[in-house]
């Protein structure tokens, strides 16, 4: 029972959710829409930015997981009411949360590998580019997942969390160097879009594929804060899961 | 799992909650709320809209942490030792839907494998609650396309499966039909008999009345009742209701006869078998028709309740 966790039930509980998701299959398609067309358009208008953009498509849906936590934890809790079915349970509040979290990036994890494939066959990622690319990937769902449970904790009404849920991500997704060069940002703002996740994955990704050139202190200002935002919030979002469990 | 040792199933001693809202004014929603079920017993909580049922029964569940009191379940205290007392209970949570996207039978097994249950025990359990809910027919459908009966049979059926020593039901059979409110009740009979305690509130006082061993009346937070549905009729001063049409506007005359209930324009009078006839007769020399009646558990309620809003 490493510091504290406990995780009984919580295997069933992400089988559920993997299952609830798979249900909604068509979900999972139209998920794939936006960073498909965006593929579709720099094909057709860059095909040099291609692996960019595919790369791109790859943390954009990573983030777009956490996004879907947001709306399904909000929607079980304010519209089913299920987390008190769970909450007063032996199922832990760790368990729920990861559930959720991991039950998404399960079910929405085949389009990415589409992605992954497409990207493999224009511009092949060696062993290292791999690795970075898996282990930049797991951090923005970690991220992206804890920062979708805990808004969803904080609102009474689905139509309150709608506007949050597309201000993430534009804020973390389309603004900041995810789908277009690091190169492109101006000196001045380069620290500030290394400190943001989506667009450190996406540097330190692009960086070792050989796809752009990044200085080594910017690799290792956006591999620091990516693993730090990562192991913090995902830390913090077990903390709020249990908190939550229980109002006040 | 711990099992439970302790005689009572569940004790509260003077809870109170107070619910501090960041914009409006703080709400004292339980106001020194002390109860007791031993092991077994089905026992109802009656109240008003708002009067403190759900929030006592979120306490209880672990769900809520109350402002203070202490309340255990089976020895182990609700607010220090969550994790201890979420094995023994199971919660139907009020205007709780199933998960849309999964079918009823998917719905129970799931949630009582996330329970722990084993493979096999949650397979047998699932069809048995399935098929005493009356879903088996459906059972493979998504809750999604079920009507809104149905789903509510399919969230009881969840957690009655999972046959927890002590369950909390939350206005359990809102929505259902008179066949499928008896089916909960006869499951609820049984888990009983099995040896599981049943809290639960309704606004159902015939299910209160059919079910319950045991009853708590609620208002402002505040116990009023506590006792068998036929310890809250004799309270009320008798165990006869004549009902006096059109009687809305006599209330003086025939307050000294018992306890009165006044519903639209009609008027009923609580009172015992020897004071009737005298009822009668002074009904029909004002030309009033009358009927006499059992007292209801309603009339009970309303009598009780009404007492309280009427000294307040």
């Amino acid at each position: 029972m490493a510091f504290g966790l406990r995780w009984s039930g919580s295997g069933a509980f992400f089988a559920t959710e993997i299952r609830v998701q798979l249900h909604e299959w068509l979900a999972i398609l139209t998920g794939t829409l936006t960073p498909g067309a965006l593929i579709i358009f720099v094909a057709i208008l860059a095909a040099d930015l291609l692996p960019v953009t595919l790369i791109g498509a790859l943390v954009y849906s990573m983030f777009l997981i956490g996004q879907r936590v947001l709306n399904e934890a909000a929607y079980i809790r304010i519209d089913h009411k299920l987390n008190e079915l769970y909450h007063a349970s032996p199922l832990s509040p760790e368990g729920y949360f990861i559930g959720i979290a991991g039950g998404m990036l399960v079910a929405y994890l085949p389009p990415s590998l589409v992605v992954f494939a497409i990207l493999e066959l224009i511009h092949p990622l060696g062993l290292v580019a791999t690795l970075t690319l898996a282990a930049c990937l797991l951090a923005v769902w970690a991220v992206s997942s804890t920062i979708g449970y805990v808004v969803s904790t904080l609102f009474k009404d689905m139509k309150t969390i709608w506007p949050y849920s597309a201000l993430l991500t534009n804020l973390f997704g389309i603004l900041p160097p995810v789908f277009y060069r690091f190169s492109s940002v101006p000196v001045a703002w380069r620290s500030v879009v290394l400190v943001l996740p989506t667009s450190a994955a996406a540097v330190l990704v692009n960086g070792t594929a050989g796809l752009e050139t990044v200085t080594p202190p910017e690799a290792i200002l956006a591999a620091v804060s990516l693993a730090v935002e990562a192991v913090a919030l995902f830390v913090f979002g077990i903390y709020w899961a249990r908190r939550m469990a229980r109002e006040r | 799992m711990h099992r439970p040792v302790a005689e009572e199933a569940l004790r509260a001693g003077d809870v109170r909650k107070v619910y501090r809202g960041r914009m409006g004014p703080q709400v004292e929603a339980l106001r020194g709320v002390s109860l007791s079920i031993r092991r077994g017993e089905r026992v109802a909580l009656l109240g008003r809209n708002g009067a403190g049922k759900t929030t006592f029964l979120r306490i209880a569940s672990t769900l809520l942490i109350p402002t203070s009191g202490t309340i255990h379940a089976f020895g182990f205290d609700v607010v220090e030792e969550p994790e201890r007392v979420r094995p023994l209970i199971a919660v139907v949570p009020q205007e709780g839907k199933p998960f849309f996207h999964l079918t009823p039978r998917e719905q129970v097994y799931c949630y009582l494998r996330a329970r722990g249950i084993s493979r096999e025990t949650a397979k047998v359990r699932t069809e048995e609650a399935l098929g005493k809910m009356g879903l088996q027919d459906v059972g493979d459908r998504l809750s999604v396309t079920l009507s809104g009966g149905q789903k509510q049979r399919a969230m009881v059926a969840t957690v009655m499966a999972t046959e927890a020593p002590l369950m909390f039901l939350d206005e359990p059979t809102i929505g259902l039909d008179p066949f499928a409110r008896r089916a909960v009740w006869d499951m609820l009979r049984e888990l009983t008999r099995k040896g599981s305690t049943v809290l639960l509130t309704t606004h159902y006082l015939d299910e209160a009345e059919a079910l319950s061993e045991r009853l708590y009346i609620v208002e402002e937070g505040r116990v009023l009742f506590e006792g068998t549905s036929e310890s809250a009729k004799r309270q009320i001063g008798g165990t006869l209701r004549v009902s006096i049409e059109n009687g809305g506007h006599q209330r003086d005359l025939f307050k000294s006869f018992g306890g009165i209930v006044e519903e639209g324009n009609a008027l009923h009078v609580i009172t015992g078998p020897e004071r009737v006839h005298e009822i009668m007769d002074l009904a029909l020399r004002n030309r009033l028709s009358a009927t006499v009646g059992p007292v209801t558990l309603e009339e009970a309620f309303l009598t009780i309740v009404g007492r309280s809003i009427d000294a307040e």
